[in-house]
């Protein structure tokens, strides 16, 4: 460790006090090979303040750190302070600044935890999102609490643990690189001492969705392809349909915003394995390599969930995933999906991996995942090798305007 | 920021349960001296420096000879993989050291000094002690600016309230070696948890005499052989899993020695204000990493002293400052006050007995019997008042 520290340290030495300014320098400098590979536009920064939070449709980032806060201080300014605090950090993050303070003095702790410096912003978003416990007694916000917004029920599919579960704050961080998706994360985290502890946090590496069409769809730990038919970002008609929160909902803090549903769903990705291909394909409704549904030849052919095999069976099965989240099979209803792989070592009761996807979407209200899980959980051929673990569900603002105001300013005030 | 610091911070995340030998408040506190006499009215000539590379064969300080006044050293391991650091000793007390310095690594520390004869310290190398010579008159290194009088009657009142409090440890220790020689196996349970408190609320300030930390304090994964551990914990472990004091008298007297050296030590101690405020956080620290765990009590689960009397030594420390910090950040002083009364209150939860036995030292409960959700509460409580506390030594230099 100490000897891959050592670059890092002269170059930050070589950037001196004017770190601000030194930092975007080093952005520039990386510019060309990460952008190149990310085929990113808009470069190595994605701009933080707009209408809508970024990290919603922004290009699926390769790594995810996500940690959802539960709010100890009972003082409601104290909260608003904490939210001033790390918007202002956040902000400055995702320009490849530190977090503002002083971090020269010999006699305090810096203000930046320092393990980015050097490193280019990697296309960090920062994404906040509000929890429904948030809205109970304690800070006097039940009122601003929109009617469509309450704990999801149980779902059927679904053994969460409360560990890994809720909370009244979260915090998305994407990066393409998992070192300064963390760091925003560990400095947010810092900051909110003594006004929020983590409650839950999460690693992801690996997107399994894409929200552009420049991008190719990855796959996820089964190895399939599924998130071919994801919104793009460039679909405003649909995201403003099924992702954007009204522009004149009654909750004037939600317009521009939308809903972050989070599940951990854990794979059991041994007995996956062991799994025949034809049967692997039978329960996606895709074929493994090419990611064409099992009715056509290419990728991005739409699925015809009409087409009869020779037996008189269809083609895609009953059960298989791509028929029962298909928009086509649920009167049209869609979700931006935006999940990462997991893994987090080995599950010491059974001796293997615990790993899988963590899902995360984007929605207009959170009925839609209400009612795409309700069918998934009961029906879903691929239930067999998955379970739902863990679950957040979050109301994340509309985005925060240039100059001075604060994630979810219109909660708090006006 | 100075690089420099980094092997220090890192090698405290690799080895969370090591405890470090030095106390790094010296190391702040030097640093803390030059600073305010660079802003000060007389500015401070610059730092002489002295360059030591770390290699097999030893760490040769040059020059070998410097005037009085502040000392930059610089260290570079030259790329020996067994000698790794570098301390500055002066009669057996560490002043500043480098420690990690892994081959190709460089670091620095800057301390005021007096003349003198210095030692540095090697450890691993051919040649592990090696002399530097500071000239000029003892008391001759230039004078720090005169702190106000605030910070001048709290480092003070400082250097009392640890004088008071290794008398009481002296005392309570007795009691308790007493008890262990005498192999009264009931009084010495009971007087293991009290008799370490008075210990716990100085430690930072123990920690900066070389061995005496860990011939008092040290746990079984600190030693090498466990042959030669000696202390508190070596005896906590023959009461609680050996159930037997055989053979721990010696270690009762070596006890003994050992906290009357630590009295004899702190009676001419002197401290600075940002000393104050480091062993603060540095108690904090204690808690966040070996009490709140267990693990430093693990035999007889009085962790709850501990965690009591690290609290209270830091918030001995917090009160002296109020009066500086009150005028320099309000704010600040404010939080602290409220994050502390968290940390108490938190605590109080676990006192056993009434009031009246309470009277001299309360009592806890059995850590083993705090269930894990409880531990968490408590460790967030820590942790918030740890984060704002260490912001005071910045507020008072």
């Amino acid at each position: 460790m100490p000897t891959a520290r050592g670059p890092v340290l002269s170059r930050r030495g070589l950037l001196g006090g004017a770190a601000g300014l030194g930092i975007v320098g080093a952005a520039g400098a990386g510019l060309a090979g990460c952008g190149s590979r990310h085929g990113a536009p808009g470069g190595q920064v994605v701009p933080f303040h707009g209408a809508h939070q970024a990290g919603i449709v922004t290009d699926v980032q390769d790594r995810l750190a996500f940690a959802a806060f539960d709010v100890t201080t009972t003082r409601r300014e104290d909260l608003v302070d904490m939210l001033r605090t790390w918007t202002a950090a956040a902000e400055a993050m995702t320009r490849g600044a530190p977090v503002p303070g002083d971090s020269s003095s010999a006699e305090m702790p810096p203000a930046d935890t320092g393990e980015t410096v050097g490193m280019p912003p990697s296309r960090l978003t920062v994404t906040i999102g509000f929890g429904p416990s948030l809205f109970d007694q304690r800070f006097g916000l039940g009122p601003r609490r929109p009617t469509e917004f309450a704990d999801l029920p149980a779902l059927p599919g679904e053994i969460l643990d409360p560990a890994r579960s809720g909370g009244d704050i979260a915090v998305q961080a994407c990066a393409d690189d998992p070192a300064v998706a963390f760091h925003a994360v560990r400095n947010l985290a810092r900051l909110g001492r003594g006004t929020v502890v983590t409650r839950w946090a999460q690693l992801g590496f690996g997107r399994t969705s894409s929200t552009s069409s420049d991008q190719e769809t990855p796959r996820n730990l089964m190895g399939f392809k599924d998130g071919t038919r994801n919104i793009h970002s460039d679909d405003t008609a649909t995201l403003d349909r099924y992702v954007w929160a009204d522009v004149a909902a009654p909750q004037a803090w939600m317009r521009g915003g939308s809903y972050l549903v989070a599940r951990r769903i854990r794979m059991f990705i041994e007995t996956w394995d062991r799994d025949r291909l034809g049967d692997q394909e039978a329960v996606f409704g895709r074929a493994k390599a090419s990611g064409a549904p099992l009715t056509g030849k290419t990728e991005f052919d739409p699925p015809d969930f009409a087409a009869l095999g020779r037996d008189g069976e269809p083609v895609i099965p009953e059960k298989a995933h791509i028929r029962l989240a298909a928009f086509e099979n649920n009167g049209g209803l869609r979700i931006l999906r935006r999940g990462y792989s997991y893994t987090d070592g080995i599950d010491p009761r059974t001796g293997t991996l615990d790993a899988g996807l963590f899902f995360i979407a984007f929605m207009k209200d959170p009925a839609q995942f209400v009612t795409l899980q309700t069918k998934l959980g009961s029906h879903d051929g691929l239930n067999e090798y998955i379970r739902h673990v863990g679950s957040g569900l979050f109301a994340c603002p509309g985005g925060v305007a240039d100059g001075g105001t604060y994630w979810g300013q219109g909660l708090f005030e006006g | 920021m100075n690089a420099s610091r980094n092997p220090r911070i890192s090698a405290r995340i690799v080895r969370p349960v090591a405890r470090p030998v030095v106390g790094p408040i010296v190391i702040a506190c030097a640093a803390t001296l030059l600073a305010g006499c660079g802003g000060g009215a007389q500015p401070d000539r610059p730092a002489t420096e002295v360059k030591m590379g770390l290699s097999d064969a030893g760490c040769e300080p040059s020059p070998a000879s410097v005037p009085a006044g502040p000392v930059k050293f610089e260290i570079t391991n030259t790329g020996s993989a067994k000698v790794t650091e570098a301390e500055l000793q002066k009669d057996g007390k560490i002043l500043g050291e480098k420690e990690s310095m892994t081959p190709g690594l460089s670091g620095d520390f800057t301390l005021r000094l007096d003349g003198g004869t210095y030692s540095v310290y090697c450890p691993g190398a051919a040649k592990d002690t090696w002399t530097l010579t500071v000239t000029g008159a003892p008391g001759q290194a230039p004078p720090a600016p005169a702190p106000d009088a605030n910070l001048a009657a709290a480092t003070q009142r400082y250097h009392d309230y640890v004088v008071s409090e290794v008398d009481k440890l002296v005392s309570d220790t007795k009691e308790f070696t007493d008890a262990v020689r005498a192999g009264d196996m009931a009084k010495a349970k009971a007087m293991f948890g009290p008799a370490r408190t008075h210990y716990e609320t100085v430690e930072p300030v123990a920690e900066s005499f070389g061995d005496l930390d860990p011939d008092i304090d040290a746990r079984i994964d600190d030693v090498r052989d466990p042959g030669q551990w000696t202390g508190f914990h070596r005896i906590e472990k023959a009461l609680w899993a050996d159930n037997t004091l055989a053979g721990m008298a010696p270690v009762a007297d070596k006890l003994d020695a050992d906290v009357n050296t630590l009295k004899a030590k702190v009676a001419t101690g002197t401290y600075q204000p940002a000393e104050l405020a480091n062993g603060a956080s540095e108690l904090l620290t204690e808690i966040s990493t070996s009490k709140v765990t267990g693990e430093e009590d693990r035999y007889s689960h009085t962790d709850l002293y501990d965690f009591q009397a690290n609290i209270d030594g830091a918030r001995e420390c917090f009160e002296l400052l109020k009066p500086a910090l009150t005028a320099k950040n309000p704010e600040l002083a404010q939080q602290l006050e409220a994050r502390f009364t968290d940390v108490v209150d938190g605590l109080a939860k676990y006192k056993v007995g009434s009031a009246a036995q309470a009277g001299g030292n309360p009592r806890y409960v059995d850590y083993s019997t705090v269930p894990e959700d409880q531990r968490r509460k408590l460790a967030d409580a820590v942790n918030a008042l740890a984060e704002p506390l260490s912001k005071v030594a910045g507020q008072v230099v």
